[in-house]
């Protein structure tokens, strides 16, 4: 392991000072279950380790119905799987962390981290654009806001601007009852997946008022399959509709041969498994 | 820059100055010579690292000794009490759960936060529990046996 040196802040305005006194230098690190594996394997030379793990109430769950839900940064996984207001409100968040690595890995890694590293073969960010979640990004002297899907930019590259942190992620008070999440993974239950599938959809009657559709590790980035969504709003469904849904959705992706799967194979699944999700949440709907 | 951390390892206080690149598993081997817990990929993919930090399940080899100032650990070393095995070592070492040795402590702690929690687990619930803890000698079979017997055979762990 590399040398450096480590910080630990007690608030989160002298977690911005460090930030800013060490610019480039320095990295933050929260659960570690990605830091550390990119410090071992050099990707990343951190001169200085800011350790948020003492900021208080970073890792807050609140629930409110008009509000939403509000998650710190610093919530593991396990902590919002195992959330009574997640599984009550938001069945598809419940779900998604259910499914998140493994227990041990979840009990250490957080949703600000996950998001933060941009990485995207991971399961939360699809569910949280199927939400159309909200990040809250604050530095030393600002806050904004960011919705999930805009936050996302590229491999390991998110909107975080220098001396900035993702404070808390805000899930709009549930608005789409229908969902589904399919995480199909090449071989074992932990493995990151071939193709993960989220959805969020609203109507009544076999038609489609609202929906919105989110896939992971199918591109640079976890997307959000905007014209696939497009195929299903407003439309009376039917079989056809949803087979035509998932091709759509498979020309919006742009996977890679990796262990996981050939590209040609992910394209397929993600046709299959979008349809399987449209059938899955229009099913929750009654 | 070393740091002087206060950690309470199966119940007994160690402080110690540590260089901050020292990960949890390494302090626990090389600082404090606590040998049992076992280093294995370093990446978080093997399992064989897994200890108990605050009562919480996690692989000490994505986690910095610095990280852990002021909390709670428990290894593989902490599980027997008296010279008495805990009934889950008791279980792998009746149903042949280990050959060589290498996963079992990790097999081992992540068996035992299991049945503290659940103590009446499926057998879909041992597997997803046991995820995380790689194997190469035993299939897995008769781990998951041992740990079922566990279950069965104990009002605690």
């Amino acid at each position: 392991m590399i040398r450096f040196d480590y910080l630990e802040p007690a608030t989160l305005s002298e977690a911005f000072s460090l930030l800013e006194q060490h610019g480039d230098n320095a990295r933050v690190i929260a659960g570690g279950t990605s830091l550390i594996i990119w410090m071992r394997q050099r990707l990343l030379m951190p001169k200085v380790v800011i350790g948020l793990g003492r900021i208080p109430e970073f890792d807050t769950i609140t629930f409110d119905r008009q509000e939403g839900l509000r998650i710190g940064a610093g919530a593991r996984h396990r902590d919002i799987e195992l959330s009574p207001a997640v599984k009550q409100h938001y069945p598809l968040l419940h779900e998604t962390f259910r499914k998140v690595a493994q227990p041990r890995i979840r009990n250490m890694g957080t949703i600000g981290g996950n998001l933060a590293g941009g990485d995207p073969l991971t399961d939360p960010g699809a569910s949280l654009i199927a939400l159309d979640a909200g990040l809250t990004l604050a530095s030393s002297n600002a806050t904004r806001t960011v919705s999930v899907e805009d936050f996302f930019v590229d491999y390991y590259q998110t909107a975080l601007e220098p001396g900035e942190l993702l404070t808390e992620i805000r899930v709009p008070p549930p608005q789409r009852p229908g969902w589904s999440h399919i995480k199909f993974t090449p071989r074992s239950i932990e493995d990151f997946a071939t193709v993960g599938v989220a959805m969020t959809l609203r109507g009544k009657a076999g038609s489609c008022e609202d929906v919105r559709l989110a896939l992971n590790s199918v591109a640079s980035t976890i997307v959000r399959a905007k014209r696939a969504e497009a195929v299903l709003r407003g439309q009376r469904l039917s079989d056809d509709l949803l087979r035509k849904a998932g091709e759509i959705a498979a020309t919006e992706v742009d996977p890679m041969d990796d262990n996981r799967g050939s590209a040609d194979y992910k394209r397929d699944l993600v046709k299959v498994l979008v349809r399987r999700a449209a059938e899955q949440a229009i099913q929750r709907l009654s | 820059m070393k740091k002087t951390i206060r950690v309470t390892v199966n119940g007994r206080l160690y402080e110690e100055d540590v260089e901050p690149r020292i990960l949890l598993s390494h302090f626990l081997r090389e600082t404090i010579g606590l040998t049992g817990t076992h280093v294995g990929c370093v990446v978080g993919e093997c399992g064989a690292c897994s200890v108990l930090l605050d009562d919480k399940l996690i692989k000490s080899c994505l986690h910095f000794a610095v990280q852990a100032d002021g909390c709670s650990v428990t290894t593989i070393e902490g599980l027997a009490k008296d010279g008495q095995l805990s009934v889950i070592q008791e279980a792998f070492v009746k149903h042949y759960a280990l050959q060589c040795g290498y996963c079992t402590p990790g097999m081992v702690m992540a068996s035992h936060a299991l049945l503290r929690d659940h103590p009446q687990p499926t057998e879909d619930e041992i597997r997803k529990a046991l995820g995380g803890n790689l194997c190469m000698c035993t299939g897995y079979v008769q781990i998951v046996e041992a740990v079922k017997d566990a279950a069965k055979g104990s009002t605690h762990v």
